[in-house]
């Protein structure tokens, strides 16, 4: 089994894809829940429209989950090294 | 590609190799020939259907306000003439289960529909394919300005498609933005450079999402990011509509002249003609057989079809069939698999209607008064005060009445006379209870209030609520 070089630009969206759709989720959830207004951040309401707040805490979803899929992939990555000790002979 | 002549492990291997980096090499540029035919007109009907519903819909109104808004910053659903809450929740997941498990049921009956006639990416690739050709010509005059060096004529060209795309991507965007803000509003301040940064920023980001995938990655949505494309497989069956060509039919493949009898030289229906290579939006031969990456838009039954026609053949040497009838057997339409579908889907869309039915349009919180647990009056009777929430989710005013029951001689004082609350109003009302210390039984008591719209029985809500005493 040759080793599989996975281009750049597959990485970013094999995780800015994923974290995408369930930033979706997410946030479509917890503001279903919770109303913008009612929220008060480190004690201080935000004086932001909901609108905004909504879009921050979807990229905010997103940031986390990215950085879930960041790890991920990292781990898989280096474990798929370590398993196969033939191919740093290469 | 791969080579099929190839043998042995050693090759295997090699072809393991070949496989993974066709899947991850730089995608080359696929330039879909354009289609006529049946199953094309079907598609672009589709399209422009699809299409038009997208755009129209929100600048449709219903009793004086837009028709399907989302309405975010006012956490208000209007569906026409429904409104819906976030306390609504639920109806709205139930109806994403209800879409999925159509999604499902539609996929094992008739295979990959939902890919090659309704889905966005589709329908967008489509619009803006159209205005490739429109601008660059066919597919034979964009290979060739493509392996053109940049020059006067090329930049024009080229810099024309793209301005249409971005506008084209533009106005997709803001029409998205339009399901969630009120549209007309939104195209007023967008007009008068109002827009606010998140509605801009929403407007550019959905609309650069448009442009990049219907513009730049097509079939490779597909291919890399769709979900559907990598589990639909699951719901297929030996009997779900799948494009096929008929091996048994065209094999062996060759080119003939028109007059040449296919029989006398050992040949096939097929002529090799690739036509269903140069049409297929995704870059594959459908004579390979069955292939993830297709996603059944039946362009190369059309261009079969065609070609099946000049040549004096019978047409359907690529064509909808199933597994068991292209082993000669009969497509069995009613199996366990769609019984089973099926009762699952009308089991949860009677559910669905039957609760939504039943939904009142009225909601009612009861929040204790959090600083004292009770205090004594003047006269003896011991005091408890809340706060109610009365939520008017009904399209129309209301007036209401207000019962507490639970404890003997319980009395209940208000400040207001009457309890009006306009549609899609909240009434913050502090109550207060009182009752005698003689009637209460245990310190905690048990209360029930209960909300009745004056001029609709049907709209009550009660609400649970503790009163506390001294015992």
């Amino acid at each position: 089994m040759a080793e599989i070089k996975v281009p750049k630009q597959q990485k970013c969206i094999a995780i800015l894809w994923p974290s995408f759709l369930v930033a979706i989720v997410a946030s479509g959830l917890f503001f279903s829940a919770f109303d913008p207004d009612d929220l008060y951040p480190f004690g201080e309401q935000a004086e932001i429209s909901r609108l905004g707040i909504y879009s921050i805490g979807f990229l905010l979803f997103w940031l986390v989950s990215a950085v879930s899929g960041i790890g991920t992939l990292y781990f898989a990555m280096t474990n798929c090294m370590r398993r196969r000790p033939d191919s740093r002979d290469q | 590609m791969t080579n099929p002549d190839v043998t042995g492990p050693a090759a295997a291997s090699q072809s393991d190799e070949q496989v993974a980096q066709s899947l991850y090499a730089k995608a080359e540029k696929i330039y879909p020939r354009q289609v006529h035919g049946l199953f094309a007109r079907l598609r672009v009907l589709g399209v422009l259907g699809l299409l038009g519903i997208y755009y129209l819909l929100p600048w449709l109104h219903w009793n004086g306000q837009q028709a399907l808004l989302l309405d975010l910053p006012a956490r208000k659903f209007h569906i026409f003439f429904v409104t819906l809450w976030p306390q609504d929740f639920f109806y709205l997941a139930v109806l994403l289960i209800i879409a999925g498990l159509m999604l499902f049921f539609v996929t094992a009956l008739a295979g990959r529909v939902w890919c090659g006639y309704a889905c966005p990416q589709t329908v967008w690739t489509e619009a803006f394919l159209w205005i490739e050709r429109k601008v660059e010509g066919d597919r034979m005059r964009q290979q060739k300005l493509d392996a053109l060096p940049m020059n006067a004529r090329k930049f024009r060209i080229k810099a024309t498609k793209h301005f249409l795309w971005i506008v084209f991507s533009g106005w997709t965007g803001f029409t998205f933005v339009g399901y969630f803000s009120p549209i007309v509003e939104l195209g007023h301040n967008l007009l008068t450079f109002n827009l606010g940064p998140w509605e801009t920023f929403w407007v550019i980001f959905y609309g650069f999402a448009t442009y990049g995938n219907a513009g730049f990655m097509r079939e490779q949505v597909c291919k890399y990011m769709c979900p559907y494309a990598r589990f639909q497989s699951a719901m297929f069956d030996k009997d779900t509509l799948v494009v096929s060509y008929i091996p048994a039919r065209g094999e062996p493949r060759g080119s003939r002249k028109r007059s040449v009898d296919p029989v006398s030289k050992g040949l096939g229906d097929c002529i090799d003609c690739t036509m269903c290579v140069q049409v297929c939006p995704t870059g594959i031969d459908i004579r390979d057989g069955l292939q993830y990456e297709c996603i059944a838009c039946s362009a190369c039954i059309d261009a079969c079809d065609d070609v099946m026609g000049k040549m004096g053949y019978e047409t359907g040497l690529i064509k909808y069939t199933t597994e068991h009838a292209m082993k000669g057997g009969v497509t069995k339409i009613i199996r366990p698999r769609i019984v089973i579908y099926a009762v699952f889907l009308l089991a949860i869309i009677a559910a669905f209607a039957w609760s939504f039915s039943q939904r009142v349009s009225l909601g009612l919180d009861v929040i204790r008064d959090r600083n004292t647990l009770y205090r004594e009056t003047g006269d003896g009777l011991i005091e408890n005060v809340y706060i109610l929430k009365v939520l008017n989710m009904d399209n129309a005013e209301h007036q209401y009445d207000l019962r507490v029951s639970g404890i003997p001689g319980l009395s209940l004082h208000k400040d207001i006379a009457v309890i009006h609350v306009d549609s899609g109003g909240i009434l913050e009302l502090p109550v207060r209870l009182r009752a005698d210390e003689a009637d209460l039984e245990a310190r905690s008591n048990d209360v029930v209030f209960e909300l009745v719209a004056k001029d609709n029985d049907a709209l009550a809500v009660s609400e649970d609520a503790r009163f506390l005493g001294p015992q």
